[in-house]
């Protein structure tokens, strides 16, 4: 008998959990408060999915607004720090140290300074997804083969032209790996900022109904932002396919390259 | 084969000088001291030559061939190429091909021959034009739609080349560029060598390791000595062309292939 295949087994793990979300409440082994049938969570969803789609607005506006924050100024900030030397022994290890503080400690200044709006949350995820971005594009500029710019100067490469025409190519993967990060930061940004100081909002809706008990509407926000990120993965996943198309095509052809071949396109040529 | 030279002009008479170095010196300041790494290095290569440059490591070739590129500039001395100075890089006089495989990876074979082209806007369908031609000069038709990673070295080296030549330059600069490639591919290479730069007669600085290598592409072979690099011996490599690989077993060829030995040996 042979192994199961993982897709099938991960299949086999969610269904599972989906069941055992429904079965479990429904014998009382847990408690309704604890965890309602996903059949109850889905119905109000479903009920109330004018409240729910409204309030996933306003989060989706905020994460807009913050990923362009976080990637606007990510990656202009980590090209200037990884390009230029000078700049990158000065600023590099303050960002670097900055990163490692939780940000989330420093949510109710922005509300002191920007209001309990979408302003401070869009400032506040802005800045929690910034620091991957800026810290990858550095990293990506920094690591570029220094032969690709010999390279394009031997061809006739002018400055500009190596900046659009090599630097931005070569470090985009390692751009859209930090892009793709910040992105799921500036989401979590919003939400914990909304279900900590808010008025609108999916995040709002899950301390909302928390504190008046109702599982049922906490677990539907629940899903909606599950349903949010899970979106946001794919969507950045298959762009980051069709960006950098050399990328991940070279890491599933690679171990088939074929070692020596320099005699075969000569017979095809010929 | 037929589409090699595309502006004819640069084609120059058998007698004239493409490249003349005289006087030529260079330190490197690297902080607060000095690295003399050429000496009064003097060259005069006629159009059309095949010409290696061989020497021991860090005795300034790739300095040399930078400068020749005009990629970096020299302390002291006259560089000329076809009787003009060369302040900054202008493939169109000089194609440069590097050992590594410098292709750009996010970029399929043919973009990258187009590369060059498209630095200085030539239209889309010219550029595909020539890109073709050259890739077919190179023996890679029907390789143009994959990326450099699904090449084989000596293939990416083939791309390097016609990227180099998609100018027509009449000279084209080489720095080890078989250097990475096994033997058997890089003995391929150097005949393929031999043929694309027999239909398109460029003059080519070849810079190799190999003495072998030297022996069989060279019409002449300048000897380099540690540094700073002076060169210690030049010399007109007799073989009759076109070469073969039979060549490498006579007499002639090691003998040669021996007094460039001794010449580097005796430096050191
Ligand atoms: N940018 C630079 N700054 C300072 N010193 C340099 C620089 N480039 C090269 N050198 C020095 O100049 C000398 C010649 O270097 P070069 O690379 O031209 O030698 P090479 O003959 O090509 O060596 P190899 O055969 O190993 O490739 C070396 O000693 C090297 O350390
Ligand atoms: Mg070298």
């Amino acid at each position: 008998m042979t192994a199961p295949s993982p897709i099938l087994v991960r299949r086999a793990i969610l269904v599972g959990l989906i069941a055992l979300w429904e079965i479990l409440p429904r014998l009382q082994v847990v408690p309704e408060l604890f965890l309602p049938a996903l059949s109850k969570v889905l119905v109000v969803l479903a009920s109330d999915w004018q409240v729910f789609g409204g309030a996933l607005l306003v989060t989706l506006y905020e994460v807009g607004l913050a990923i362009v924050i976080a990637c606007g100024l990510g990656i202009t900030v980590g090209a200037l720090v990884g390009g230029v030397a000078s700049l990158r022994s000065l600023l590099l290890p303050v960002f670097s140290s900055l990163y490692a503080i939780p940000i989330v400690i420093l949510y109710p200044l922005f509300t002191a300074w920007l209001g309990i709006g979408p302003q401070s949350k869009i400032v506040f995820a802005g800045l929690y997804g910034f620091f991957p971005v800026m810290l990858s594009t550095a990293a990506g500029v920094r690591v570029i083969d220094p032969q690709f710019l010999l390279a394009a100067r031997s061809m006739g490469a002018t400055l500009t032209q190596q900046v659009t025409r090599v630097i931005i190519p070569a470090s985009l993967p390692t751009v859209f790996a930090g892009l793709r990060l910040g992105g799921a930061l500036a989401i979590i940004g919003v939400v914990v900022a909304e279900m900590l100081t808010a008025s609108a909002g999916i995040g709002y809706l899950v301390t909302l109904n928390r504190t008046i008990l109702d599982s049922p509407r906490v677990y539907a926000a629940i899903l909606a932002i599950l349903l949010l990120s899970i979106l946001y993965d794919v969507a950045s996943r298959a762009l980051e396919r069709r960006v950098v198309v050399w990328q991940s095509t070279g890491r599933q052809s690679a171990p088939a390259a074929r070692p020596v071949s320099t005699a075969t396109p000569q017979a095809t040529a010929a | 084969m037929a589409a090699v030279s595309m502006n004819g002009s640069a084609r120059a008479p058998a007698s004239d000088i493409a490249l003349e170095v005289r006087g030529l010196s260079h330190v490197y300041e690297a902080g607060d001291r000095a690295v003399p790494a050429l000496q009064d290095i003097d060259m005069s290569v006629r159009a059309g030559r095949f010409i290696v440059i061989v020497g021991p490591s860090g005795c300034g070739k790739t300095s040399l061939l930078m400068m020749m590129a005009g990629l970096r500039a020299h302390s002291a001395g006259t560089l000329l190429c076809q009787g003009r100075p060369i302040p900054t890089p202008d493939p169109t006089r000089v194609g440069v091909v590097f050992q590594e495989a410098s292709l750009f990876p996010w970029l399929t074979t043919l973009d990258n021959i187009e590369f060059p082209l498209s630095l200085r806007g030539v239209p889309a369908e010219e550029r595909r034009r020539r890109a073709e031609a050259m890739l077919s000069l190179v023996g890679l038709k029907g390789f143009g739609a994959r990326y450099p990673h699904e090449l084989s070295g000596g293939m990416k080296q083939r791309v390097s080349i016609a990227r180099g030549l998609v100018q027509d330059p009449p000279v084209l600069l080489m720095d080890e560029p078989f250097a990475a490639l096994d033997e058997q591919t890089r003995m391929t290479m150097g005949h393929e060598l031999l043929r694309i730069w027999s239909t398109t007669s460029k003059t080519v600085v070849f810079i190799t390791h190999s003495l072998t290598e030297a022996v069989y592409l060279a019409d002449e072979v300048y000897v380099m000595s540690p540094r700073p690099g002076r060169i210690i011996d030049h010399i007109e490599i007799t073989l009759p062309r076109p070469r073969t690989y039979e060549m490498m077993a006579t007499d002639v060829f090691g003998r040669l292939r021996e007094r460039i030995w001794q010449q580097i040996r005796h430096a050191q």
